[in-house]
């Protein structure tokens, strides 16, 4: 099941390990992205903690990390195709898996 | 209209500053107008992290003004390799928290931010403000905002550039304003220069560019600032007065001096650039001859991580290459370092002239990529 959050990040857990994104009314506003800016696999994040941003248009645009976990791994195909964020925010255009220290 | 803080405001904006959660309660009715007095380019863009970080925007909204002397600044996810040329000793090097592309900022250009709650973001309505001030302040300049929330003068030379971050609840849209900038320093610093930079960093757009003095030499800074600051307090009503704050003032803003001195370390200047790879071949002239010369660098947070050098087989010993990339590998990408860095293998190599100097050849070429 798609959880979303109020600042319009989405977070899907399956097997204890949670895919995070950003929902369609976000990628709407935002316009166009043309830079992910993604942490480093294995970082540490707590609820709320800045994991990110996306470039749209000029605007840094910070993410927040709807779970505490651990990063697992970050979406390779952000970085040369940083539009996927647009155009398949539900499925291609994830950005990080993350481990989930509780499941709620 | 400048007015030193007197007593009641300080208190007012220490009330503002001290108790964000507690909500605003002041005559100010919801809107703030703050000049900086320094020109210091990392004190400045501190105030903003700050304002940001610490201010509860909810029902209240600020217009910060702020100069620089000489510096070149750049948007967090771009590259400074990129992006420019010179390094001059007396120009500084920043990279904002914003988008967008490069700036370069000294005492003729005005910089505008407008902090508002991320619901009441709106860069289109800010730019037109502007607008509204110059066309007030002279009536027949003919100035317009584009599409890329650029402000056109004449329809054609841009006079300011916008950038924005949006946070958890806050955001910020700024923009610069030319006034009377060195233009000649402007286009020798922003030049691009090629030097087999790959990388997917955010791209600046070039433009041309023109002064408001140029147009209208009567125009000063503190006119436009005076303009722009009413034309605020008149649209958003509320108090027109200006006041100034000092951005080493810990009492005022505490933990600003930490995020003043984070904004000009290496790390965050140079560390924060996307990973991008450096691929070039240059032409090496050493007595008579010419020797091609590949080098091949992967440099991520600002570090070397791969990197290869293809020469002339045995013009250097083959050992001698192989430790120089190595030792090139995880070291900063920094002319500094690298000198460093060579000057110190030199010393184990065998006292022999020529190598030296074909090894002070190599290594100077290598350094200048940088």
């Amino acid at each position: 099941a798609r959880k979303f959050t109020d600042k319009h990040e989405w977070v899907s857990v399956e097997n204890g390990v949670g895919t995070v994104g950003i929902s369609n009314f976000a990628q709407e506003a935002l316009g166009d992205v043309v830079y992910c800016s993604l942490p480093e696999v294995g970082t540490k994040l707590s609820k709320h903690d800045e994991f990110g941003a996306l470039e749209s248009v000029k605007a840094a645009s910070e993410l927040y990390s709807p779970l505490s976990g651990e990063v697992t791994e970050i979406n390779a195909a952000l970085a040369d195709n940083p539009g996927l964020v647009n155009k398949s925010c539900y499925q291609d255009g994830w950005l990080i898996k993350m481990t989930v220290e509780n499941p709620a | 209209m400048v007015l030193q803080s007197s007593l009641k405001n300080c208190l007012q904006l220490s009330c503002i500053f001290r108790t964000p959660k507690a909500g605003f309660r002041s005559t100010t009715s919801g809107g703030l107008i703050i000049q900086s007095v320094s020109n210091d380019v990392y004190q400045n863009l501190a105030v903003e992290d700050w304002i940001h970080d610490h201010m509860n925007l909810e029902n209240l909204r600020v217009l910060f003004l702020w100069r620089n002397s000489p510096a070149v600044v750049i948007g967090r996810h771009q590259n400074p390799w990129q992006e420019w040329l010179l390094r001059q000793k007396n120009i500084k090097l920043a990279r904002r928290r914003s988008g967008g592309g490069t700036v370069y900022h000294d005492l003729g250009n005005i910089n505008l931010t407008f902090f508002t709650t991320r619901k009441k973001y709106e860069r289109m309505e800010n730019l037109k403000l502007v607008v509204k001030a110059l066309k007030a302040l002279r009536p027949k300049l003919d100035v317009c905002v584009t599409e890329r929330y650029d402000i056109l003068l004449d329809g054609q030379y841009k006079i300011s550039g916008t950038a924005a971050k949006l946070g958890r609840t806050a955001a910020y849209h700024h923009c610069t304003l030319l006034c009377n900038a060195d233009k000649s320093v402007l286009s020798s610093v922003l030049k691009s220069p090629y030097n087999g930079i790959k990388s997917n960093a955010t791209p600046s757009v070039p433009a041309s560019v023109k002064n408001l003095f140029e147009e209208d030499p009567s125009l000063t800074c503190e006119m436009l600032l005076d303009a722009i600051a009413e034309e605020y307090a008149t649209q958003h009503q509320i108090d027109h007065r200006i006041t100034l704050i000092n951005p080493a003032d810990e009492t005022l803003l505490p933990g600003i001096n930490n995020k003043t001195e984070e904004l000009q370390t290496w790390e965050w200047v140079y560390g924060k650039t996307p990973k991008f790879s450096v691929s070039t071949c240059f032409n090496m002239f050493y007595k008579d001859s010419v020797l091609d010369i590949k080098v091949d660098m992967d440099v991520k947070h600002g570090r070397i991580e791969d990197c290869n050098i293809d020469l002339p087989k045995q013009w250097l010993p083959p050992a001698l290459c192989s430790e120089l990339v190595k030792s090139l590998t995880g070291i900063k990408f920094c002319p500094n370092e690298t000198t460093a860095l060579v000057t110190t293998l030199l010393r184990v190599c065998p006292q022999d002239d020529e190598l030296h100097s074909r090894w002070n050849l190599l290594c100077e070429n290598v350094i200048m990529l940088m």
